[in-house]
């Protein structure tokens, strides 16, 4: 519930702002208009880089691969022993 | 595999990176250029600024509630 006002308050300060600005016409009027869509946009691309940043920066590790590779055949080869049917190989 | 992941990463900075300026320059500069300026050529007329994104947008939310649709009538039906 705290979460939902904190959000819905930082969205009618942003629309106050956004209101005061078209009211005084510091900028000119027709791009304060384009403005929120611009900041929707602009968002969606932030997202997106740091999507594309964090999957190149991905840090993959090798040895950890084969020991756990190694550490599953020894799992299943321990309960083929026991007689669990472990299936496909 | 971190090639393909590399290579999709970059790919997906560069198409955000791209989108990002070329909205930038449709919306914040070309206004203050002037009508007979060459550039006018490269960029839709400004209309379309504002319907595109509102398209992508809605076009995003409904597919959005369609997939979450989907799922809950396929619970519903394995349940039932």
């Amino acid at each position: 519930m705290k979460h939902i006002v904190k959000i819905l308050s930082l969205l009618v300060a942003i629309s106050a702002f956004w209101i005061g600005l078209l009211q005084a016409a510091i900028v000119p009027r027709s791009h304060t208009w384009l403005l929120p869509i611009y900041f929707v946009v602009s968002l969606g691309c932030y997202g997106l880089l740091m999507v594309g940043v964090g999957l190149m920066q991905f840090p993959t590790c090798p040895q950890e691969a084969v020991l756990l590779q190694m550490d599953i055949t020894e799992a299943k080869e321990f309960f083929r022993h026991k007689g669990v049917d472990v299936g496909s190989d | 595999m971190e090639l393909a992941d590399r290579a999709v990463g970059l790919l997906l900075s560069s198409i955000s990176l791209s989108i990002f300026t070329y909205y930038t320059f449709w919306i914040i500069i070309l206004p203050f250029v002037d009508s007979d300026h060459f550039i006018h050529k490269y960029f839709l007329p400004q209309d379309y600024a504002i319907l595109v994104p509102v398209f992508a947008g809605i076009t995003l939310l409904s597919l959005l509630s369609v997939f979450i649709g989907m799922v809950m009538l396929k619970s519903k039906k394995k349940k039932a």
